[in-house]
């Protein structure tokens, strides 16, 4: 297994206000090809930060990220868009679908703007819909969706394009339980077949009993790091 | 093809909203051509009234005759040359006028006036004068000395048809001499000069008065259809020296002027209308940017680019004019159509426009180029108005934009 994200030093401080706030105070993580990790930790830890700044979103304050031996903590942000289409998945906690495509063209979304093939982007579409189990919902907008199945979309269309890794912060958040166990389900599933590399934030404690490998954040620095 | 199919669906998600702003381009839209078409009604039924009741669209007179009016600057060979003109290519018809400046008088009342000999078969055909009549016949129906007045005069002076009016000037030699005239018509207009300025007599009855045989004072000619008055003006010059020879740009110079002035009044009312329009549309587009900040936030995160979200906002905002751009043109267009053929009837404030010279029925029209031109700036107005929230949608930073509520 090779090394797919590596943050070294990591620091991330927040001066919006008069007086700064240390959100990430040197965080070294490894993330291999095909882990299922998540990271832990009570609110305010700085699990999102560190998660906005592996995903590209944000810059780090000092320190290096590189994802498939590239360095993105110092792109500018139209380069940054353009290396989050090409290499990273997201999932967000409010699943963040588009509202006004329906659940096939959500998942083909990503593929589109890759310029992937139209019959490429269908075929791949729909085996993500059919291994979520929503096959039958392709014509429909988000809001005909519940939340578990709109979050199943949200990580079909964050699988679709294949990329480096998935980066999913706090995805059961809005689940009930059920919907909850079954999203898990299909992630473990996808990391297993696809090889698909998964890094969560969470404080749901079944995410983190389905987790290989568990980094837990406390005032931005890890505490610990297990690997089942 | 995603991008413009995102931003269609987005145009009908509030339909509300985008009912609202398609509403206020219809109207204006509505708005621009409709009030241009007034004011082409306006301009060309006053510059109509002008040019074929009284200026005509050629006037030849001596050099220095409209200085004082003076009887004895008459055209040399006047009649000689109208006759020769009679024949001219683009020319559709010409007549002479003896002008006289005088006083008219009835029992009650007199007034200053300009009096105009005219031949009244060819005056009928330059200037239709003959239609104007209100009340009366066109100069029958009296046996000596007939005078056609306007009726507003006739009602200044208290006189009626039939009755007697005397006419005041100054004959060749200086001499002040009246004579009785009976009236056998009276013209109704919207010139100001027909209404209640002007006195047509027969020309052999003034001549004879005046002492002058058959010299005229000016010869008026009315151009056929699509044919340049400068042409005949340059023909005129180069076949006769010596006369002023003038178009009625040059006669009223007024006129010219309000031609150019409502030209360009579209251009005013375009500014105006289309700049309440912009503002209306930067309002409803930012809104709707305002409220997906989340979701463009989320675009932007997974990787759209700036350019395809500015192109995303661009395209929501243009295809709102391009729905809505037909619908007004297709409502002013039959607006149009309509009062075009039925007139508006503003014979209520008929007082108040005759004094300005403006009839009180009102054709309005369109040129064909006006809805090119209206719909091209709604466009580009729909266009400028989506800069400034596809602007701000691709300042926005997807993180910060992802954590709004």
């Amino acid at each position: 297994m090779s090394g797919v994200i590596k943050a070294e030093n990591l620091h991330k401080v927040y001066s919006e206000t008069k007086i700064p706030v240390k959100a990430l105070n040197g965080v070294n993580l490894e993330i291999m090809e095909g882990e299922f990790t998540a990271i832990v930790g009570p609110s305010g830890c700085g699990k999102t930060t560190l998660l906005n700044i592996i995903g590209g979103l944000d810059h780090p304050t000092m320190g290096n990220v590189l994802v498939a031996n590239e360095d993105i903590a110092n792109m500018k942000d139209g380069e940054l868009i353009d290396f989050r289409l090409k290499n990273i998945g997201f999932v967000f906690q409010a699943y963040n679908l588009i509202p006004v495509l329906t659940t096939l063209e959500n998942v083909e979304f990503i593929m589109l703007l890759q310029k992937q093939d139209k019959t490429q982007r269908e075929k791949r579409s729909m085996e993500l819909l059919e291994e979520m189990g929503i096959a039958d919902k392709a014509n429909m907008r988000p809001s005909e969706l519940s939340g578990g199945q709109q979050q199943r979309v949200a990580v079909a269309r964050a699988l679709a394009s294949k990329p480096k890794f998935i980066l999913a912060d706090e995805p059961t958040a809005n689940l009930d339980s059920k919907s909850t166990e079954n999203l898990l389900d299909i992630m473990a599933k996808m990391n297993k077949e696809e090889n698909a590399t998964f890094v969560f934030s969470t404080h749901d404690q079944r995410v983190i009993e389905k987790a290989k490998r568990i980094v837990t954040l406390e005032d931005g620095v890890i505490i610990s790091d297990v690997k089942k | 093809m995603m991008i413009l199919k995102i931003a269609w669906r987005n145009v009908w998600r509030s339909k509300g909203r985008s009912f609202v702003v398609m509403s206020s381009i219809v109207v204006g839209i509505w708005a621009l051509i409709v009030g241009n078409g007034f004011m082409n009604g306006f301009m060309v039924g006053y510059m109509d009234e002008a040019i074929n009741y009284d200026i005509s669209n050629i006037q030849v007179h001596h050099p220095e005759f409209k200085q004082d009016f003076d009887i004895n600057l008459s055209i040399t060979d006047g009649l000689k040359k109208t006759e020769e003109i009679r024949e001219w290519e683009g020319v559709e018809a010409v007549t002479t006028r003896t002008i006289v400046n005088g006083m008219i008088a009835s029992t009650k009342k007199a007034s200053g006036i300009q009096i105009r000999g005219i031949d009244k078969k060819r005056e009928s055909e330059v200037t239709s004068l003959d239609s104007l009549i209100k009340e009366g016949a066109y100069f029958e129906g009296i046996k000596r000395n007939p005078i056609v007045i306007g009726a507003k005069l006739a009602e200044n002076l208290k006189v009626k048809l039939r009755q007697k009016v005397v006419l005041t000037f100054n004959d060749s030699d200086g001499n002040i001499t009246s004579a009785a005239f009976r009236v056998a018509g009276i013209v109704k207009s919207s010139s100001l000069n027909i209404n209640e300025r002007y006195a047509y007599v027969l020309q052999s009855d003034i001549n004879t008065l005046l002492g002058i045989g058959d010299e005229i004072h000016e010869i008026a000619m009315l151009t056929s259809e699509g044919v340049h008055e400068g042409d005949i003006l340059t023909k005129y010059n180069n076949t006769y020296s010596g006369d002023l020879v003038e178009d009625w740009k040059l006669i009223a110079p007024e006129m010219a002027l309000m031609q150019e002035m409502y030209g360009s009044m579209l251009y005013v009312l375009m500014f105006i209308i289309l700049t309440a329009l912009i503002f209306g549309i930067i309002n409803t587009m930012l809104m709707a940017v305002l409220e997906r900040l989340k979701e463009l936030g989320m675009l932007m995160a997974v990787g759209m680019n700036k350019l395809r979200v500015f192109i995303m906002i661009l395209v929501e905002t243009l295809s709102l004019a391009i729905i809505s751009s037909p619908v007004g043109l297709f409502i002013s267009f039959m607006t149009i159509s309509y009062y075009r053929n039925v007139g508006v009837d503003l014979t209520n404030y008929s007082e108040g426009l005759e004094a300005f010279g403006y009839a009180s029925i009102l054709y309005p029209f369109v040129a064909q180029e006006t809805y090119i031109v209206v719909t091209v700036g709604v466009i580009i107005t729909s266009f400028l108005a989506a800069i400034y929230p596809a602007w701000k949608a691709v300042k926005l930073k997807p993180v910060e934009a992802l954590h709004k509520i």
